[in-house]
């Protein structure tokens, strides 16, 4: 069979048609609806208890319309970050957490100066470091208010607590485990004992190990800082991982839900927005959850805000809604129904927060022990590049939990991918 | 009249120039700026820079590695397979359209949709295909983890590819092979020529278009697998292909550069290389193809 095109011609022909590499991108459009009705859109992950508060803010306002957006985690600040710079396309209302807010802070002429909509009067109310993290460096501009912080403690199993021989009520758990040495020996224990794993994944040790240490990732300069915070809560992980207490399970992923539900794992470290997820994935296990102080003291773990991104259409009508959003009034009712902290202390004290106890966790006094882990707590500095370095170590300690990646080798991989990310 | 021709294909390559030439264009020009989306002040001209890059990139070679290694374990049994389908399906059979239906049916399936179901089949602790394999006495103490190491990845993605699309290529195959006078079968048994001697010699070497097009199109669906080792991943989000990469393919490692690391003058670099890479080894395979079934040029 012969044809007068060349051979090599028709296979470029083909080669160009389906060879280009489309790499889509996608977009969303929002509407700013008609007849005076202002639809909101905002943007978030997990669970920020917004369901019956946007049913109850529409009722009080009929022009607005609210939009809820739950995306993955990570894939909300990239999103984010794409539409800042693209100039288009960023929600009404933008949730970022701690881990990303300095990345966004830097870019504050992206964002809506809440102190030109008078959120200045709220300073006051806030913890201090918290106002301070979306505040840019200049001082000049505050982009975001603060909804919760994380505030560290370790949720448990009583049933599998008490199967395995270890007390179950919570001032004697909390006993078992002044130190983080002691709760990998309690681990080591429970799988001996049970032949079950200890926890869920050992890089859910290394962040609440690292948010407890004083310099993260980086520095208030911006420098990688790997021999300090990092290489302690690494080491604690990797041996996790080595003593073999650990499930193995990805955070956030099919399989590490179901390990709520059929006991996979004893413990968890629980910042206060955890609870809201545990609540909602294994709503059988109510009951047999309670909640001890985690080793090591306070320290904190996620925390977010709530940022007007000054592309949106409806900045005034975004304001209003964020303003209402963070009043005493709807951050109890946030603490209430998912357990997220809120971060202004004088809540604390509030009786609705002091002596509310989640029946879920066995009546645990939520309103106790979360305040007092936020308070007593140093900030950490997260650099711009937090987000991606946690993403790339966290993926280090998890291939020595999957056994490709030797426990000894492993410290300086780290170093390499945290070089790697942050670059 | 004359210019009737010109006008009727026009559509099409208008389309092209705007949807398929532009873009790789503009591609191949992004490709030789730095243009950072977190860091809008770095933009300019970087000459071959990101292309020198590439060649001391261990992520990229890896990624390269891994494409290659999927890619061998894909096309290669999954164009035998169909080749032996196509026989099959060619001979008088009951309910033959039932046959050949089913034979495309993984084809019409959504690619995540079914992906998604492989994922499940692959999981590490209460997956199908440990529980298979169990059952022929295979990892029952420690069970296989699918995502940890390159080989198992590898072949659970393969796997995904295959099941997708031999049905395809059965099909053409088939359909090609619809043509092969009968004589020439009967001729060749009379000679004394088995099944296995026939689709080698005779079926092949007859319907060599078709085989030639079916790898060219596989090598450059192959060369830029993106869904199915995006969608292995526990967390798809991080576009990462395992914790250390272990079945991160040259595509998705463009995607996590442009849309993660959210810098896309590298990103397209990658691409444009790959580009090339795939026009070449499409144009060797295209040789190779049509040496081994008995061309002469």
């Amino acid at each position: 069979m012969r044809r007068s095109t060349p051979r090599w011609l028709r296979v470029a022909a083909v080669g160009l048609t389906v060879g280009s590499l489309v790499v889509a991108c996608s977009g969303r459009s929002t509407t700013g609806g008609s007849g005076g009705e202002v639809t909101l859109t905002i943007n978030f992950w997990g669970d920020f208890g917004l369901q019956d508060l946007k049913t109850k803010y529409e009722a009080e306002h009929t022009n607005v319309k609210i939009a809820l957006n739950s995306g993955e985690y990570n894939a909300q600040h990239e999103d984010l970050q794409k539409k800042l710079i693209a100039g288009s396309g960023a929600p009404d209302i933008a949730a970022v957490d701690e881990g990303f807010i300095v990345q966004f802070r830097s870019q504050a002429d992206k964002f809506v100066n809440l102190l030109d909509k008078g959120a200045g009067k709220y300073e006051t109310a806030y913890l201090p470091w918290k106002w301070k993290q979306s505040l840019s460096a200049d001082g000049a501009t505050q982009i975001g208010l603060g909804t919760d912080v994380g505030g560290l403690a370790m949720c448990y199993r009583t049933d599998l607590f008490s199967a395995a021989g270890l007390p179950t009520a919570r001032d004697q758990v909390s006993a078992l485990w002044p130190t983080w040495d002691k709760f990998l020996e309690v681990g080591q224990g429970y799988t001996a004992e049970t032949g079950k794993k200890f926890i869920d994944n050992a890089t859910n040790l290394f962040n609440p190990i690292l948010g407890q240490q004083q310099v993260g990732f980086f520095d208030a300069d911006e420098q990688l800082q790997m021999a300090g915070g990092p290489k302690v809560a690494f080491d604690y992980a990797v041996r996790a991982a080595d003593v073999g207490i650990s499930a193995n399970l990805t955070s956030f992923q099919a399989d590490w839900d179901k390990g709520f539900t059929s006991g996979a794992f004893a413990v968890l470290p629980c910042p206060a927005w955890m609870l809201g997820h545990i609540q909602n994935t294994a709503p059988g296990t109510r009951g047999q959850w309670d909640i001890a102080t985690v080793p090591g003291g306070g320290g904190s773990w996620g925390g977010s805000f709530l940022t007007v991104p000054k592309q949106g259409r409806n900045v005034d009508e975004a304001y209003r809604f964020v303003e209402w959003l963070i009043q005493p009034e709807q951050q109890i009712e946030v603490f209430k129904t998912v357990g997220n902290l809120p971060s202004q202390p004088a809540l604390y004290a509030d009786p609705a927060i002091a002596e509310f106890t989640n029946e879920f966790f066995n009546a645990a006094p939520v309103g106790q022990i979360f305040p007092r882990m936020a308070e007593g707590l140093t900030p950490q500095y997260l650099g711009r590049k937090n987000g991606p370095t946690r993403v790339a170590v966290e993926n280090v300690i998890n291939r020595v939990q999957n056994g490709t990646l030797a426990s000894g080798a492993a410290w300086a991989e780290a170093i390499k991918e945290a070089e790697k990310a942050g670059r | 009249m004359r210019y009737v021709p010109y006008l009727l294909i026009a559509p099409f390559f208008l389309l092209f120039l705007v949807f398929g030439l532009f873009p790789m264009i503009f591609n191949g020009v992004v490709a030789l700026r730095h243009w950072r989306l977190d860091d809008p002040e770095l933009t300019g001209w970087a000459g071959t820079e990101n292309f020198r890059r590439l060649l001391t990139d261990g992520d990229f070679g890896n990624a390269l590695y891994n494409t290659f290694g999927i890619f061998l374990l894909s096309t290669v049994p999954q164009l035998l397979l169909a080749l032996v389908i196509a026989s099959m399906l060619n001979r008088r059979l009951r309910a033959q359209t039932w046959w050949r239906v089913g034979a495309l049916l993984p084809y019409i399936t959504p690619i995540t949709a079914s992906t998604l179901v492989f994922n499940v089949f692959f999981s590490r602790d209460f997956g199908m295909a440990n529980w298979a394999l169990g059952l022929l006495g295979i990892g029952t103490e420690t069970p296989i983890d699918w995502r940890a190491d390159k080989l198992h990845s590898w072949i659970a993605i393969a796997t995904m590819v295959n099941w997708k699309w031999i049905g395809y290529n059965a099909l053409l195959y088939l359909a090609a092979m619809q043509s092969i006078p009968r004589d020439v079968y009967e001729a060749s048994a009379l000679d004394g020529a088995g099944p296995w001697r026939q689709l080698w010699r005779i079926t092949v070497p007859m319907i060599r278009p078709v085989v030639i097009f079916t790898v060219v199109l596989s090598t450059i669906g192959g060369l830029q697998l993106f869904t199915e080792p995006m969608l292995f991943d526990l967390n798809a989000q991080t576009a990462r292909g395992g914790a250390g990469g272990e079945w991160q393919t040259v595509a998705q490692l463009v995607y996590k550069v442009g849309w993660k690391d959210l810098n896309l003058g590298y990103a397209a670099a990658m691409s444009w290389a790959l580009f090339l890479i795939i026009l070449v080894v499409a144009a060797l395979n295209t040789l190779l193809t049509n040496r081994i079934s008995g061309g002469r040029r």
